[in-house]
């Protein structure tokens, strides 16, 4: 009998042609690569910001620094109210669309029959449709309601698309949550709507507070609608951030010190909502 | 006084009956076990009970009065669920007060009922914790609390040991009847774990595809199963079935299977007769087997092929093969050394058969 050494081809991996910790290494420096990818535009977003109208195309040159950006921008009425204006606007809406996204997640989770079937269907088909086609018939429809370029023509149509887009998640949110601690609840002496308020709401808190974080930053950094739907009347930060490239010229400067406004609240609310 | 009364009872959803008109009469304080197979309709028996489950015909009626139209929260009753259910965003401490103070019971007697609960439980050191901190006995136990504290009617429990572990869940059983013991109320347990139904029921009640099969104590469900169902689902090992066909011979029947045959004197056994000449189901439970020669005229023999053995520690398991047939048997002493294919003589006492016709079921 003769032995036949059988020698497997074995694949040599690319970690295990790295040296020893090679993978560790690998992984670090990727993560370094993509921090900062993200980072890097937020970095030059702050220089330019700090850096003079005469200025802003030598960044990596000059030397000059100054916060007379930030007073100039400050200064206008325009950029001020727009500041107030979206701020409102992104916590109405997310206030106001959590209020009916959590019921509606809630009905979708729990209650089979045409009702909640047809309101999945409805918002399906809303979800379907391209965002963008969704803006002119807009402008027409808050020109007859006589509700353009005030606070609830651009409200109403944020809050329909977070309705749309949210209760989903939600609905997830809730199929996490066992429905016999409502049962209990029920039987605890709370009526329906008593076991989904004390304690089917609560027991989503998490998942609450993560949409309203997304809900926020959505309306605060949302451009097209605002764009579209609103004029002098109620300046919105992203359109007013865009009105710094006129006829005249582009005024960076200005335009990067406005955006670093607009960071801050953004910074503050998704810190806030992680704690 | 807190008796339940089921009668004509009726699930359905859409056109799938659940439960067939169930009549039942539960005294106060008497513990009654449902017990059956996955969907068997025990589970919507309980929810229609506590009010979870619309009622598609028929009344219950809880201490005298019809509760179809009550909301769960009127019905005074209280539930332990499967997974227990705790409010997972309260302290244990909270879970307990919860219904009390949905009922606006004064403050000290919120925190009376929860000592004296916490005590009878043993779970005072567990109150200021949250539900994710406790382990599933602790949970149990203060899902039992969570009952103990309402001081309702009713108790109901929806197979709250099957998420327990076998060694946990054999405590619980232990805990539950001293609990029942402190705290007296009608009770009503849903399971499908037939040793749970013998352990803790006063009466059980069988059910299999919403119909109930027997209503009894553990002991008569036990000894005079109605059905090959019930003979089947009470008892472990399983009872034996052989399907046998009867003649009449002279002043006796002859019972015959391939591999089988048997004589039983009419005289004692005559309700026989009216199967003469049809095939029927004899039961035998593996414990009632015994290894060896029939000693009296009063056994029947058994002669058959061992296939597998099972060590038990104290006892043995036998599967034997008689005829084209497999039965069980159960209390062979463990010392005796049975090797695969040796052959095997047993015995069981006439008495100790069971007769059963084909589809006999309750439908």
């Amino acid at each position: 009998m003769r032995d036949v050494a059988v020698v497997q081809a074995r694949s040599v991996g690319f970690f295990a042609a790295l040296a020893p910790r090679g993978k560790a290494v690998f992984f670090a420096l990727a993560a370094v690569a993509i921090c900062l990818l993200f980072a890097f535009p937020v970095f030059w977003l702050i220089l330019t910001s700090l850096r003079p109208g005469t200025g802003v195309y030598y960044v990596h040159r000059g030397t000059e620094f100054t916060v007379d950006n930030f007073h100039e921008v400050l200064s206008q009425d325009i950029v001020l109210r727009a500041l107030l204006n979206s701020f409102m606007i992104s916590t109405l809406a997310t206030v106001l669309s959590l209020g009916v996204t959590a019921t509606s997640g809630y009905m979708l989770s729990r209650f089979k029959g045409p009702i909640p079937n047809a309101w999945f269907s409805l918002m399906y088909i809303f979800r379907c449709v391209p965002y963008v086609a969704w803006v002119l018939p807009l402008y027409f429809v808050t020109q007859q309601l006589s509700i353009f370029d005030t606070y609830w023509g651009l409200l109403l149509p944020h809050i329909a698309v977070h309705i749309c887009f949210f209760s989903w998640i939600m609905k997830g949110f809730f199929d996490g949550i066992d429905p016999s601690m409502e049962y209990a609840a029920m039987i605890d002496g709370c009526s329906r709507w008593g076991a989904f308020w004390r304690v089917a709401l609560p027991s989503a808190i998490p998942g609450l507070t993560a949409l309203a974080i997304l809900c926020w930053l959505y309306t605060w950094n949302e451009f097209l609608f605002a764009l579209i739907l609103t004029a002098h009347e109620t300046p919105i930060l992203t359109v007013v951030m865009a009105q710094f490239v006129h006829e005249l010229g582009m005024e960076w400067h200005l335009m990067s010190a406005t955006a670093v406004i607009a960071l801050v609240p953004a910074l503050i609310v998704t810190l806030f909502g992680q704690r | 006084m807190a008796e339940i009364v089921l009668s004509n009872v009726h699930k359905v959803y859409g056109h799938v009956v659940a439960v067939k008109d169930i009549n039942l009469a539960i005294n106060d304080r008497e513990f009654v076990v449902l017990v059956g197979p996955s969907g068997c309709g025990k589970s919507t028996t309980l929810r229609m009970i506590a009010g979870l489950e619309e009622i598609s015909a028929g009344t219950i009626a809880i201490g005298g009065r019809v509760v179809n139209h009550l909301q769960p929260k009127d019905r005074d009753v209280a539930m332990v669920f499967q997974n227990y259910a705790l409010y997972r965003h309260m302290s244990v401490r909270d879970n307990l007060a919860f219904g009390l103070r949905n009922r606006r019971v004064p403050a000290h007697e919120i925190a009376a009922a929860i000592s004296r609960a916490a005590r009878i439980l043993s779970i005072e050191p567990l109150l200021d914790r949250r539900p994710h901190q406790l382990s599933g006995g602790q949970q149990q136990r203060v899902a039992l609390g969570r009952c103990i504290v309402r001081n309702p009617k009713v108790f109901l429990f929806d197979e709250p040991l099957s998420n327990l572990d076998a060694q946990l869940r054999a405590q619980m059983r232990l805990e539950l009847k001293e609990l029942r013991l402190r705290v007296p109320t009608t009770s009503i347990f849903v399971t499908h774990d037939q040793t749970e139904a013998m352990t803790l029921g006063d009466r059980i009640v069988v059910m299999k595809d919403g119909v109930v099969q027997q209503v009894g104590t553990p002991l008569e469900l036990y000894r005079k199963p109605v059905n090959r169902f019930v003979a089947s689902f009470i008892g472990s090992p399983s009872m034996n079935f052989l399907a046998v066909n009867v003649t009449a011979d002279g002043e006796d029947f002859t019972l015959a299977c391939q591999g089988w045959q048997f004589t039983l004197p009419s005289r004692r056994f005559p309700d026989l007769a009216s199967r003469i000449g049809r095939s029927v189901w004899v039961g035998v439970r593996p414990q009632h087997i015994r290894l060896g020669a029939p000693v009296s005229g009063n056994q029947v023999a058994l002669k058959g092929t061992v296939m597998v053995t099972e060590q038990l520690g104290d006892e043995q398991l036998l599967a034997v093969r008689l005829g084209d047939s497999e039965i069980r048997i159960a209390g062979v002493d463990p010392d005796l050394a049975l090797a695969t294919g040796s052959q095997i003589e047993a015995a069981v006492a006439a008495d100790n058969l069971h007769f059963f016709d084909e589809a006999e079921e309750a439908r």
